[in-house]
């Protein structure tokens, strides 16, 4: 008789892992078979983690069709197991999957969409953070302000890609209605995605300066340092006023 | 940021002997804005494990109206695994802010190894695999500080190994760890379905005090082969026989909060409250019978 962890481990192993075993000796046949029955928990386990990659990755699946996007799924579930009781955390490395997925590999826009689509479902999950204090940051010396590092709102994110990947995704939504053509070679976009009062998520696409600001600062780069790649990317960014909006709008929550 | 426990007109204070709902984010703004006369709600623990946005904010403004309870089904209890106290944490975390009446799990597991399968397997019924219940169920109970539920499986194996029926496991597991009973009435059909035993034997076994909710849901039939085995699948109502066997359990049990279970290919929101309906006018025949 097997002991309560070896049964678990080879369950895990025939089961899920599709190794070749004799694990079906351990199960009662009752007229449908033990490898019969072992398959339903196979299926079942399958089609429970792929729904939760369709769940986050629905413009991707959009793109490659259900039938690839299956494919693709059982092919990340055994490279990258689920490590948690929790399926919101699932799904994390799917771009870097899909980076390095032969089969997708025409497709050179599909990891960037996917990136894109993980950064949407953590700021969906983030913590909320009030506004930073105005009056405190008014009351930091000037020569201090230079050091300053600032914490980026957590249901805040940052991301570029080369290809024209909102564009992709906003055709890719279930109520979009206009023109669904794209043209690939129109250009990237750098993109802060982030949460309104109502807890809606928005894209706003970046310039040069205010993306390199921000992404420093992400970074947990220095004030000065933020600043002078901000200028050096787009020498007539208006630096001040930005980063006043930015403050008043909660992008930038504390400073230390 | 620790926030406050949802001020609630109904306080921490106990699920009504009625029929519940699963609270899914498809309905939540319909849940806001018709008010559904259920008695109470029940929400997946795992889907509020986040730091904050919609889902959280939803079950604040929902929970100022309804009772709820916490339903876990990613704690992998039965894993030879150590308990994973990331969860646990997030779990105890929920329970503070949003004051449920009732929190359950499975008599399941569902990790090996580090790796989760996010699906509930099959524990074999052996004096070993009852002692590793017992000590986990305990260790879950001492880490939260209260009372949990555990539901039967459904169950499409029954291993070799197992010298225990599962409705004697159960209420050992129960009697050992002072843990309660969510009596899956749904799984006990699929299960004595797919295996071969009588469900009235399971109802018969269980013993009144430790049931203190009953699940509803639909199931679906494979063919398989030249045979059939059901899958619980939660996406469709409740079958016929599964009401039949439900009015079994009222009569044995009492009048029991009783949650219809639908977690896939959600209906409209008046569907699950019919069937919610169809429960109570069970359970008012029954209590009606009784007086």
């Amino acid at each position: 008789m097997l002991r309560l962890r070896e049964l678990q481990l080879g369950f895990a192993a025939a089961v899920l892992d599709n190794i070749e075993s004799d694990f079906d000796r351990h199960v009662r046949d009752a007229g449908l078979g033990g490898a019969r029955r072992l398959r339903v928990y196979r299926n079942n386990a399958v089609l429970g983690l792929t729904g939760a990659l369709e769940a986050v990755y629905p413009v991707a699946r959009r793109v490659v069709g259900e039938g690839f996007f299956r494919y693709a799924a059982a092919q990340y579930i055994a490279y990258y197991p689920s490590r948690s009781g929790d399926l919101h955390v699932f799904g994390e490395h799917f771009p870097v999957f899909l980076q390095s997925f032969e089969p997708a590999a025409e497709l050179a826009y599909l990891p960037d969409v996917a990136r894109l689509e993980w950064a949407y479902h953590q700021v969906f999950h983030a913590a909320s953070h009030p506004l930073l204090d105005l009056a405190t940051l008014a009351q930091v010396p000037v020569e201090r302000r230079e050091t300053l590092r600032f914490q980026i709102h957590p249901a805040a994110r940052l991301l570029e890609s080369a290809f024209p990947i909102l564009r992709i995704w906003q055709i890719n939504q279930d109520d979009h209605t206009d023109d669904p053509s794209v043209d690939l070679s129109e250009g990237g976009v750098k993109l802060l995605i982030i949460r309104d009062e109502n807890l809606d998520i928005e894209f706003r696409s970046l310039e040069d300066g205010e993306f390199s600001l921000l992404s420093t600062l992400a970074a947990d780069g220095d004030f000065a340092t933020a600043c002078e790649r901000a200028m050096t990317a787009q020498p007539t960014f208006d630096l001040p006023t930005c980063f006043g909006q930015h403050v008043l709008q909660g992008t930038l929550v504390a400073f230390y | 940021m620790t926030t406050k426990p949802v001020l609630s007109r109904l306080g921490p204070g106990s699920i009504p002997a009625r029929a519940g709902i699963g609270l899914r984010a498809e309905h939540y703004d319909a849940v806001l804005e018709d008010r559904p006369p259920v008695g109470w709600l029940e929400v997946h623990s795992e889907n509020y494990f986040g730091a904050g946005g919609k889902p959280l904010d939803y079950l604040e403004r929902i929970r100022a109206r309804y009772p709820l309870s916490l339903h876990g089904v990613g704690l992998s209890i039965g894993s030879t695994d150590p308990l994973n106290r990331q969860h646990l944490a997030k779990l105890k975390e929920l329970i503070r802010r949003f004051e449920p009446a009732l929190v359950s799990e499975h008599l399941s597991w569902s990790s090996v190894g580090g790796r989760y399968f996010n699906d509930l397997l099959p524990l074999p019924y052996t004096e070993e695999a009852l002692d590793h219940m017992v000590a986990r169920v305990a260790q879950v109970q001492d880490a939260l500080g209260r009372q949990i539920l555990i539901e039967n499986p459904s169950s499409y194996l029954q291993y070799v190994e197992s010298a225990i029926p599962e409705w004697e496991f159960l209420v050992e597991l129960a009697e050992r760890t002072g843990c309660g009973v969510l009596l899956d009435v749904n799984n006990i059909y699929v299960s004595a379905c797919n295996h071969g035993f009588d469900a009235t034997t399971y109802l018969q076994t269980v013993p009144r005090h430790i049931v203190r909710e009953i699940h509803l849901a639909g199931f679906t039939v494979n063919r398989v082969d030249d045979g059939e085995i059901l899958i619980d699948t939660h996406n469709q109502p409740v079958w016929p026989p599964v009401w039949a066997l439900y009015r079994q359990a009222v009569q044995r049990f009492g009048r029991i909060p009783t949650l219809i279970e639908w977690d896939t290919d959600l209906p409209e929101l008046t569907v699950l409250v019919d069937e919610a309906y169809r429960a109570d006018a069970i359970l008012e025949e029954t209590h009606a019978q009784a007086a």
